[in-house]
């Protein structure tokens, strides 16, 4: 079974190493987005689906990513690769800072500061203008290089779903997944909670900063309200959701069966699109709140690594 | 072969030929022109009018035999006000959909993000709804501007200013890409008309208060004071200018003064106010009667704005170059493209090497007696500026 399984991930990844010669500019512009998807529903999940801290901000550290290679591309002249990697490493740094004092609170509260972080990183990057063009946004020079940014991007989806199995699979994930169940008896336990919270907040916050890099460097363009907003928090809540968040596949299962959905039913329903993306949201937290996988696992008694 | 047969063998070739010909011509089919608009979201109600302006003119040029003897028909998609979305469907619409052209989405933002992919395949793109002055000057060859950049916004105020003798002008804005544009256009050509800029000031966007900033302009005593806006702030300046007492001898607003709500959340406080507009339905530019009336006809009850406008001005160019060029191809369109020099519903259309837009003009209005009439420039103008402002207590 389980060599089965390591076989079909190698198919797949040769798949996708060879997917960038056969396909047309979309079809690459489609998978790269799909990659950008998964890395951010997976990221999400580390935090939100593993310690059960749900963070409504998590796009904060997209933006800040962006614009920190957005930054270091045009008055440092870094490569794309070196400047995303900067950029995780800045969204991180964010996450130390804001991590500390906002993991201390619980439920809702935390779910509203981290809401108030992303509203505040977008006000700031408007403010500062003579470092990030302020409203007037941050023209990065044209290169055409989608090619190479999907295979940084497809690297950064693999390593963060390679990551969440990791953890999942150790006894750091264990204690995370206690600290979702029962902080107060994980502390008991002996568990560091503030410590093991904000390992895997630090976490959850790299790989938006380089997915949100990467990004920048494939539109070229980046101003505030594009790359702060609100809905694409929302989008990769929904997908971790319908994956079955706590999961290792789930959040990858969810951003790649709903981007695919909603490009599907994008060409055919012109203006009825947002109406059936709706209503497949309502159905699966009717009928599923613990979401494709957390349905399977249940039913079939999987292993926890899947 | 007897003679008659001979006869006969050559007319039926010929028919067979001729009937392949005219086969050949249908079988071309449409040409497909892509588009991908703000058709939900935040400019979703601006996207639907510039839609309905493509939708009307593919509908008018079909009518009269569409252009290369080809019907003409577009390919929508929704790029839910964002940017991201925006490339990958026109992406999708020049690799997988192979359409023919493209035409530009709605606002500056999108149509900056979406530059670099009909710029990659070297597909001709018209971008009625861009008036970012960077986005046509970062060498790019592919894209091209129909209406007026935002740096021109004031020009009218400005100029009118001058011809009237007056010296100092003050400048408020909203602190984003637009209004800021506005401002560093403002002010060289306030420079350049030898007026002297007295005191230049931002807030915030979604500021609600100015009693701050315009206490500043009073105390600077400004002749004219021109504010780069959006709508709520046009309405809460012009209120507060009232409240304090701020008169000067011309007060000019930009994005919202030209509004029907404008007037009538204001009422009298709105007389006497300038305001810019790229474009207004009574001006005389050759077919804009027409498209008005056609288009109250073919989308009855709905909102005409300059954008629809400017987005059947934007396919008219198109199909202008299409003709023009003979062909379909982007480098033979591109040429017409930049040769192009003639009239549209919107007003001027010429570009510059790089795609700028140089012949469209702004034009200022005075709101008189509840309507908004054209007083700049001179030949467009149907009636006077009531000049100077009179102080609030007599309006």
């Amino acid at each position: 079974m389980r060599g089965l399984v390591v076989a079909g991930l190698a198919v797949a990844l040769v798949l996708l190493v060879l997917y960038p010669m056969v396909a047309s500019g979309y079809e690459i512009r489609f998978m790269l987005q799909l990659f950008m998807w998964v890395a951010l529903a997976q990221s999400w999940n580390l935090i939100s689906g593993l310690t059960g801290y749900v963070s409504f901000g998590h796009v904060a550290f997209f933006g800040t990513g962006a614009y920190a290679t957005g930054i270091l591309i045009t008055t440092h002249g870094w490569h794309w690769a070196a400047a995303s990697v900067a950029g995780g490493l800045a969204a991180a740094i964010l996450a130390l800072i804001i991590g500390y004092p906002c993991l201390r609170l619980k439920g809702p509260y935390f779910a509203i500061a981290m809401l108030g972080l992303n509203e505040v990183m977008r006000v700031l990057v408007s403010y500062f203008e003579g470092l990030t063009g302020g409203g007037m946004g941050l023209s990065l020079p044209t290169l055409y290089a989608s090619v190479q940014i999907y295979y940084a991007m497809a690297i950064a989806a693999l390593a963060v779903t390679g990551a969440a199995y990791l953890i999942v699979t150790s006894r750091f994930g264990l204690r995370l997944m206690t600290i979702r169940e029962d902080e107060i008896a994980a502390a008991a336990m002996g568990i560091d909670t503030a410590r093991h919270k904000l390992y895997a907040f630090l976490l959850s916050a790299f790989v938006p900063g380089v997915v949100g890099g990467l990004f920048a460097r494939d539109q070229g363009y980046i101003e505030p309200i594009a790359v702060f907003p609100l809905a694409f928090t929302i989008t990769m809540i929904v997908m971790a959701l319908f994956g079955g968040k706590g999961t290792v596949w789930g959040p990858a299962l969810g951003a790649a069966t709903l981007f695919v959905l909603q490009e599907l039913v994008w060409v055919r329903f012109l203006f009825l699109h947002q109406v059936l993306f709706g209503a497949i949201i309502i159905l699966v937290v009717l009928f599923m709140p613990r979401g494709v996988l957390g349905v399977l696992q249940q039913r079939y008694r999987l292993p926890r690594y899947v | 072969m007897t003679r008659l047969a001979r006869t006969a063998l050559v007319l039926v070739g010929l028919g067979a030929a001729g009937a392949l010909i005219a086969a050949s011509a249908l079988a071309q089919g449409p040409v497909k022109i892509g588009a991908s608009l703000s058709l939900t979201g935040t400019y979703a109600a601006l996207g639907q009018n510039q839609q309905r302006g493509y939708q009307l003119c593919a509908k008018h040029v079909n009518e009269k035999g569409g252009v290369l003897g080809r019907k003409i028909e577009f390919v929508f998609y929704d790029d839910q006000s964002q940017p991201a979305t925006g490339v990958r469907l026109y992406e999708r619409l020049i690799t997988q959909d192979k359409v023919d052209l493209v035409m530009g989405p709605y606002s500056s933002a999108i149509t900056e993000a979406v530059a670099n992919v009909n710029e990659k395949y070297k597909m001709p793109m018209v971008a009625p709804m861009a008036s970012t002055t960077a986005i046509f000057k970062k060498g790019r060859k592919y894209i091209y501007m129909v209406q007026s950049p935002a740096e021109v916004y004031l020009e009218g105020l400005i100029d009118v200013a001058a011809k009237k003798g007056l010296k100092t002008v003050a400048i408020i804005n909203e602190d984003t890409l637009f209004p800021k544009a506005t401002v560093q256009g403002t002010i060289e050509l306030a420079k350049k008309k030898g007026l002297q800029v007295v005191f230049v000031e931002g807030y915030p966007k979604g500021h609600t208060d100015f009693s701050a900033i315009l206490t500043k302009v009073r105390a600077a005593n400004p002749d004219v004071l021109g504010a780069a806006t959006y709508f709520d702030d046009a309405v809460a300046i012009t209120r507060q200018m009232k409240e304090l007492n701020v008169s000067p001898k011309m007060y000019g607003v930009t994005v919202g003064g030209d509004l029907p709500t404008f007037y009538q959340l204001l009422g009298r406080h709105a007389e006497f106010v300038y305001g810019a507009t790229q474009w207004e339905p009574e001006l005389p530019y050759p077919g804009a009667k027409e498209f008005v009336v056609s288009y109250s006809l073919e989308f009855p009850g709905r909102d005409l704005s300059y954008h629809s406008a400017g987005g059947y001005a934007g396919c008219q160019i198109l199909v202008e170059a299409i003709r023009r060029a003979g062909s379909l191809d982007g480098e033979k369109i591109r040429d017409a493209i930049l040769k192009l020099d003639f009239k549209t519903v919107y007003g001027g259309f010429n570009v510059d090497q790089d795609g700028f837009q140089v012949s469209h003009k702004m034009v200022t209005f005075q709101w008189q007696e509840g309507k908004k009439v054209i007083v700049w420039p001179d030949e467009l103008a149907a009636g006077k500026a009531l000049f100077p402002t009179p102080p609030w207590s007599q309006r």
